[in-house]
């Protein structure tokens, strides 16, 4: 009896949690369908808000920004990302592993310090050197270095969970250097490099902070559109851009999940 | 499987591996040493000649430098100090991928992103054969290891044995001058077990390749090998056929290690007679005089009890201790005089004896060996 009230407790308090987490996002996705311009009542079910959306060409520009410098950055921080896990991998008997302390800090200082330190470094640069003015490549910068540690973390464990005579294996059955990374290695690997490209591809787009220090007069991203707008008020046409928002960050991060679940299976052989 | 289901080969089979084997290839250690970090040594000073076509079995218990050994082989580990040939080819700076040597590994090490087909054929694969002769001989090892009903399955869908016997075909259909087997069967229960000591024994004598096989397990060593290589702290002790290295050990820890436990020091000796805790014991033979210590060795199945004394042979009294029940044989502990004095007796169905049982107990002379302590 006590079990079950106990427990019907927990189920509340379960669904309280749900409610805090998804309900602020289920009002957003609401009213972009509204066909009033209120969010006082609702008016009946509409799409005008996102035909408006497809005709702003500066929205449209803010957007093509995010998925470039989304895409760029995570495509770098990939690449680096996984030569810094493997390379963590391949010597961690001589105890590496405050390096990824080294490259984690920086993420969790505040971003608004982390963003403004970006933005003077920058322009520091700029002036004493005239490289890398704000622009969309600092952004990717500063970018990658956020996205960094994930990917490292996520490749490292991936090859701590393999038995490590796999490794040896392959050598053992022939094949070269290349032929290790080629047939071994990446195939290995290949479902966490696609958990960690769309794990980066979130994060990125979901950034504003860092975003609006580093990026230049033209390179506005969707997030920094957003702040701009709702200077002017929250309009049905930005729940619409949210709701947009809100099921392509949901898809990356649910694809980012599946592929690291693919891992499992193989894991104990 | 069982026994009766190891076929022959199928005559059509027109590799190495189905047809008649290659030349094997024998293998010369030199002087090898190697040790880890500063005082963690390994091997120190193994010279070791394994013969082509051999079933060559390292034993040892663990950190005895056997599976350095083993990796020293494979080229996955280099020696300090020392030369290694393979088919009379030096290979000592050889890196792993360009010896012909393939090695099953204790926890298999099979890929686990390939399907059983991929893992056989990974090692063609990287030695460039192209694809339709690499199926062929994919196929023609499923069949020799009797795999077929696997090759499409995943690793993860495989049960100890099986990814055992995959294990073994991955290595195996390389065609290697030497396989090397690192206690690939420590996984498996007992029945399992025994089952692919047999096979695996009779596959490499069917092949006629040279296997290096590492186990902890003397009898697992007997069973399969036909030389044994018995390591202790990174120096052989003895190297014999299993006979000689279960019947006449070299030192007291092969007498051990081979599962002896009825050794006795050398107190004194005179002529033909040495005294120890049993008393003063007659030998096949004179010691000469640097034999005159050490210890004897009296194999607990060379044990009569009941027997007359008769010329040529020991009498003691003894009082049961313990007795042993294993199925097929008795074990007895023996009490002569204070002393503890192990004896395995057939299950004959003759009357047991019990325990406080007062019983004659006959040791032949020749029976008794002499070793270093």
């Amino acid at each position: 009896m006590r079990t079950s009230r106990f427990r019907r407790g927990l189920a509340l308090f379960w669904w309280l949690i749900v409610a805090f987490l998804y309900l602020p996002l289920a009002v957003i996705v609401f009213y972009s369908f509204n066909a009033a311009n209120s969010a006082a009542y609702f008016a009946g079910f509409s799409l005008r808000w996102y035909q408006r959306l497809a005709h702003n060409d500066q929205l449209l520009g803010a957007l093509s920004n995010s998925l470039i410098l989304g895409i760029a950055s995570s495509l770098i921080a990939l690449i680096v990302g996984t030569l810094i896990g493997y390379g963590l991998y391949r010597h961690r008997a001589r105890r590496l592993g405050w390096l990824i302390v080294l490259i984690y800090l920086p993420i969790v200082m505040p971003d608004i310090v982390f963003g403004i330190s970006e933005m003077t470094f920058f322009v520091t640069l700029e002036r004493h050197f005239g490289v890398l003015g704000p622009s969309l490549l600092t952004m990717i910068i500063a970018h990658v270095t956020f996205q960094l540690p994930f990917v490292a973390l996520i490749v490292y464990s991936r090859f701590v969970g393999l038995d490590p005579t796999l490794f040896e294996a392959a050598k053992d059955l022939y094949a070269s250097p290349w032929q290790r990374a080629r047939h071994f290695l990446l195939p290995t690997l290949k479902p966490s490099l696609i958990a960690a490209f769309f794990l980066s591809f979130t994060l990125s787009v979901d950034d504003f902070v860092i975003s609006f220090f580093t990026a230049g007069p033209e390179n506005a991203t969707l997030p920094i559109y957003i702040w701009g707008a709702i200077r002017r008020g929250v309009s049905p046409e930005i729940n619409a851009i949210a709701t947009l928002m809100i099921a392509t960050v949901m898809l990356a991060a649910i694809l980012s999940l599946l592929f690291n679940r693919r891992d499992r299976p193989g894991r104990d052989s | 499987m069982n026994e009766s289901s190891s076929a022959i080969v199928s005559p059509e089979s027109t590799t190495a591996i189905g047809g008649q084997a290659r030349d094997a290839s024998a293998i010369t250690l030199t002087n090898l040493h190697k040790r880890f970090g500063h005082d963690a040594i390994a091997l120190e000073g193994v010279d070791l000649d394994i013969h082509a076509g051999e079933f060559f079995t390292l034993l040892g218990p663990s950190g005895c430098g056997k599976t350095t050994l083993l990796r020293i082989l494979a080229g996955l580990e280099a020696p300090d100090q020392g030369s290694l040939t393979i088919g009379g080819h030096p290979v000592t700076d050889t890196p792993p991928h360009l010896r012909s040597v393939n090695t099953v590994f204790q926890s298999y090490a099979l890929f686990p992103h390939l399907s059983v087909r991929d893992n056989l054929a990974f090692g063609l694969r990287m030695k460039g054969m192209a694809a339709a002769a690499r199926r062929q001989r994919v196929d023609d090892i499923a069949e020799f290891i009797k795999l077929g009903a696997l090759l499409e399955r995943r690793i993860d869908q495989l049960s100890g044995g099986q990814r055992q016997r995959v294990a073994l075909a991955r290595a195996l259909v390389c065609e290697p001058d030497v396989l090397l087997l690192d206690e690939p069967l420590s996984a498996l229960d007992a029945g399992l077990r025994s089952q692919l000591q047999v096979e695996l024994q009779r596959t490499q004598k069917r092949l006629g390749m040279t296997f290096v096989f590492v186990t902890h397990d003397q009898e697992e060593a007997m069973v399969m090998s036909d030389r044994i290589a018995v390591l202790d702290g990174g120096v052989i002790q003895q190297v014999g056929p299993p006979a000689d290295v279960y019947e006449r050990p070299v030192n007291a820890f092969v007498a051990r290690f081979m599962g002896h436990v009825n050794l006795f020091e050398i107190y004194a000796a005179d002529g033909n007679q040495a005294h120890t805790a049993l008393g003063w014991l007659t030998l096949p033979r004179s010691l000469a005089p640097e034999e005159r210590k050490g210890v004897l060795l009296i194999r607990q199945e060379v044990i009569e009890l009941d027997a007359d004394a008769t010329e040529n042979a020991n009498a003691l009294t003894a009082t049961v201790r313990e007795r042993l029940y294993r199925g097929s044989r008795i074990e007895y502990r023996l009490d002569v005089g204070g002393v503890t004095l192990m004896a395995t007796a057939s299950n004959l169905g003759q009357r047991l004896h019990s325990v406080g049982d007062q019983v004659k107990v006959s040791i032949f002379a020749d029976d008794i060996v002499r070793l270093d302590a």
